[in-house]
């Protein structure tokens, strides 16, 4: 049915005070005869620590993506979707006189293109791009931008070798000296996104412990009064919607449920399951709902912070990831950090999976993402800062031709690309951080 | 960190140059020469014409001298200008991939295949000079400027240029400026440090001796690509003009008198080409004057630091000591980041 009243984009569903649902995007809120709307260009970036082993992540061949290598291969279904890059560079993350520190350095810089400055105390870095995006189009949205994560968000101490934990532990920074530091508690994000803006208060969360209420039930009567606007397209849209968030609400109460069995006294907060890939499945769910509500457009993610030594018991890997990627060229230690690097792909390829089986206009809301997934250092056992692994999945609004791997010229600066994504976000600017033009090559024309 | 632990390093060496004759492949192997003393580090080498046959052959000859890629010891890419004629190929630039050694496997393996195992010289001038102590850099310009003027329209290059390097020599033949005179004025115009001009009398005063590719070459290092391109290049191999090595000697070794070198003032070039200088208090030019009663100590020079065997860098961890170091990493002893 075409009616000329469309309803708001930035509609919420909100009830007693306490919830703030807002909607993917529906039939409805397409003009009258506005077939041509186009969604909105999303972007978010993926950062895993330590590097790679790169044998496993470039292939052999340039052009058309045909065979992927064996930590991409998790990947496969969605390989033309995919545009692998080579030759990306942070010049910014190698030494330049600093001595050592290359994890510091590398995760610091990887989205200013700011040499940091080594210290402890006296930290400074610059407006990472993801910031600048965000301060242009974070008006148009519930959230100008989510920063996530799910390893230590403690920004003080040094983390490597002078450096300060802030530069290993964060993505984003909103000026020269404000990190922003990622969520990590699937119950913090949940009620910031779902919530009033804020985690509840205690009282307000106990209130709704005690009558084991869904966030949903605060919104029952809005959701009943929008259903009756809507046609049975969009109906099933929202039920589907509102059941994905039913489900992130469940997965966060079992995990709370299922670390108080565990640990009485673990001093995470409840909210973060002990399991690495329960952990994403959580996080990820809530970002493909925030980019499906239009809640934000860019997301930073950091699945373990930089220089991470975390042990991957569930790969049957007691050792640190870190000290596994001082490698030394033995190959029983390469294995281990191969199978971390795919398990770490394989956790990605469902949020893919995810955000390609949604539905958004003609395509799907993978079709209007630029997901970015890559590390700072390329070889950790060398500390290399160039080819750094970089992938881009989704097309960014019909804008990337997907499906190839292409290779810049060697030491090409990885701001390049981030000059090109900013131009996809609708934010052109002359130059970012160390870029010396945008990165050519990637679209459809 | 370009360099391991004490003391002062060795001055980083940039060389632009089209490699358009003998003299100037003969440079680089020079370069390499002085950074087997000590008395440099070559930082970069980059290359003025879009012409891949050479630029691979460069490239190998970076390899040959830098050994294989490691921990902490790359090999920095080929800087190449895209835009522009090739220019001519000599014969001798593939023969070295295909002389095989003592496994049956080539000696020397052409790593530069397409524009993509190349850099942009703008790129690779600002990356590796940002790595470079103050002062303590200098570029050698051995061919069309064309460029080092393009450096000078790049962001935030010049200041980099004035913090990082301490003078300029460029090989001022005259093929050398006619063949992008704009560029060559722009730069004598505009680089903002001390720049030496080794005049075409210089590179004439002194020929290398073709005779040390069966002496020196032979005795000391006989799988040398440069040598083996030197024969190739006329037969038999004659005693070619050095501008090229005059320019990298003096740049490496300022003071070892080799060459005399003119008061201050300032260069001009015209616009047939020609160079003029005007000597003037607190001018940024200078010129080398070619002293006849050096020229033995020039000869030995040319053929002890060209024909040197490569001494490969010094690593930052050497492969013992890497060990060791990655044991003292401190992320490795922060038993706290290990928690699940």
């Amino acid at each position: 049915m075409i009616t000329c009243k469309a309803l708001p984009r930035r509609t919420f569903l909100r009830g007693m005070g306490t919830a703030a649902i807002g909607l993917p995007f529906l039939e409805a809120m397409a003009p009258a005869f506005a077939a041509t709307t186009k969604p909105p260009v999303r972007m978010a970036f993926f950062y895993v620590p330590n590097g790679m082993i790169m044998d496993g992540w470039n292939p052999s061949y340039e052009g058309k993506l045909q065979d992927l290598p064996r930590t991409l291969k998790s990947l496969a279904p969605y390989k033309d979707d995919i545009l692998q890059l080579g030759n990306l560079t942070h010049n910014t993350g190698r030494a330049l006189l600093d001595g050592a520190g290359d994890h510091g350095r590398c995760c610091g810089s990887y989205l200013t293109g700011i040499q940091v400055k080594k210290s402890l105390v006296d930290i400074k870095n610059g407006v990472s791009f993801d910031q600048i995006v965000a301060n242009e189009i974070g008006k148009q949205t519930r959230f100008p931008s989510l920063e996530l994560g799910m390893e230590d968000a403690r920004q003080a101490g040094d983390c490597d070798s002078g450096y300060a934990c802030a530069y290993t532990n964060n993505l984003a920074w909103r000026s020269e000296t404000q990190p922003l530091p990622p969520i990590l508690d699937p119950r913090a994000l949940f009620e910031r996104m779902f919530g009033k803006g804020l985690p509840m208060t205690p009282e307000e969360r106990a209130r709704q412990s005690k009558y084991r209420r869904s966030i949903l039930d605060f919104v029952t009567e809005d959701t009943h009064k929008l259903e009756a606007t809507l046609g049975p397209t969009d109906k099933r849209k929202l039920d589907e919607y509102l059941s994905s968030i039913r489900e992130v609400e469940r997965q966060i109460e079992r995990a709370e449920g299922d670390n108080k069995q565990i640990d009485p006294k673990m001093d995470k907060p409840y909210g973060i399951p002990a399991d690495f890939a329960e952990h994403f499945r959580m996080m990820s769910n809530m970002m493909a709902i925030a980019f499906q509500a239009d809640q934000t457009r860019i997301i930073t993610f950091l699945m373990t912070r930089e220089g991470s030594s975390r042990p991957y018991r569930e790969l049957g890997i007691p050792d640190g990831h870190h000290p596994l990627t001082h490698h030394r060229n033995q190959a029983d230690l390469i294995e281990k950090v191969r199978q971390i690097n795919e398990y770490h792909v394989q956790q990605f390829a469902s949020f893919v999976e995810k955000m390609k089986s949604t539905k958004e206009g003609d395509g799907t809301l993978l079709d209007n993402c630029m997901l970015v997934y890559g590390a700072g250092l390329s070889d950790p056992n060398a500390h290399l800062h160039e080819d750094l692994p970089t992938i881009i999945v989704g097309k960014g609004g019909n804008y990337f031709k997907t499906g190839r791997r292409v290779i810049a010229r060697r030491e090409t600066p990885m701001c390049n690309l981030f000059l090109t994504m900013m131009d996809r976000m609708g934010v052109p600017v002359d130059n970012f951080g160390d870029s010396t033009g945008k990165l050519e090559g990637l679209n459809l024309a | 960190m370009q360099f391991g632990r004490g003391g002062k390093p060795s001055a980083g060496a940039f060389f632009d140059t089209d490699f358009a004759t003998i003299d100037t492949y003969l440079a680089q192997a020079l370069l390499h020469g002085l950074q087997g003393k000590n008395d440099c580090r070559v930082a970069i080498v980059t290359m003025s014409r879009p012409n891949l046959a050479v630029a691979g052959f460069a490239d190998a000859v970076e390899r040959y001298y830098r050994g294989p890629a490691g921990n902490f010891a790359q090999v920095p890419p080929m800087g190449m200008r895209t835009e522009g004629a090739p220019g001519e190929t000599p014969v001798g630039v593939t023969a070295p991939f295909q002389k095989p050694g003592p496994d049956g496997k080539p000696l020397h393996v052409n790593k530069v295949r397409t524009v993509i195992d190349t850099g942009d010289p703008n790129t690779l001038f600002r990356n590796y000079l940002q790595a470079q102590n103050d002062q303590n850099a200098f570029f050698v310009l051995a061919g069309p400027a064309t460029n080092l003027a393009a450096a000078l329209a790049f962001r935030g290059m010049k200041e980099l240029i004035t913090a990082k390097i301490k003078y300029l020599v460029v090989d001022g033949s005259e093929r050398n400026i006619k063949a992008d005179v704009a560029a060559a004025k722009k730069v004598f115009a505009e680089w903002p440090t001390p720049v030496i001009l080794s005049g075409s009398e210089i590179g004439n005063s002194v020929l290398f001796p073709g005779a040390s590719l069966d002496k020196e070459f032979a005795a000391t290092t006989p799988d040398h690509p440069v040598a083996e391109l030197y024969r190739s290049w006329k037969t038999p191999a004659y005693d070619a003009p050095s501008g090229a090595m005059a320019a990298a000697l003096h740049a490496g070794r300022p003071k070892e008198g080799y060459f005399k070198v003119s008061e201050a003032g300032t260069i001009t070039v015209q616009d047939d080409g020609r160079t003029t200088f005007a000597a003037m208090a607190g001018g940024k030019h200078q010129h080398l004057i070619a002293d006849p009663a050096q020229k033995e100590k020039i000869l030995k020079a040319y053929v002890e630091l060209t024909s040197a065997k490569p001494v490969m860098p010094q690593r930052f961890r050497p492969p013992v000591a890497a060990d060791k170091a990655a044991d003292k990493d401190p992320l490795l002893d922060k038993p706290e980041a290990a928690k699940p």
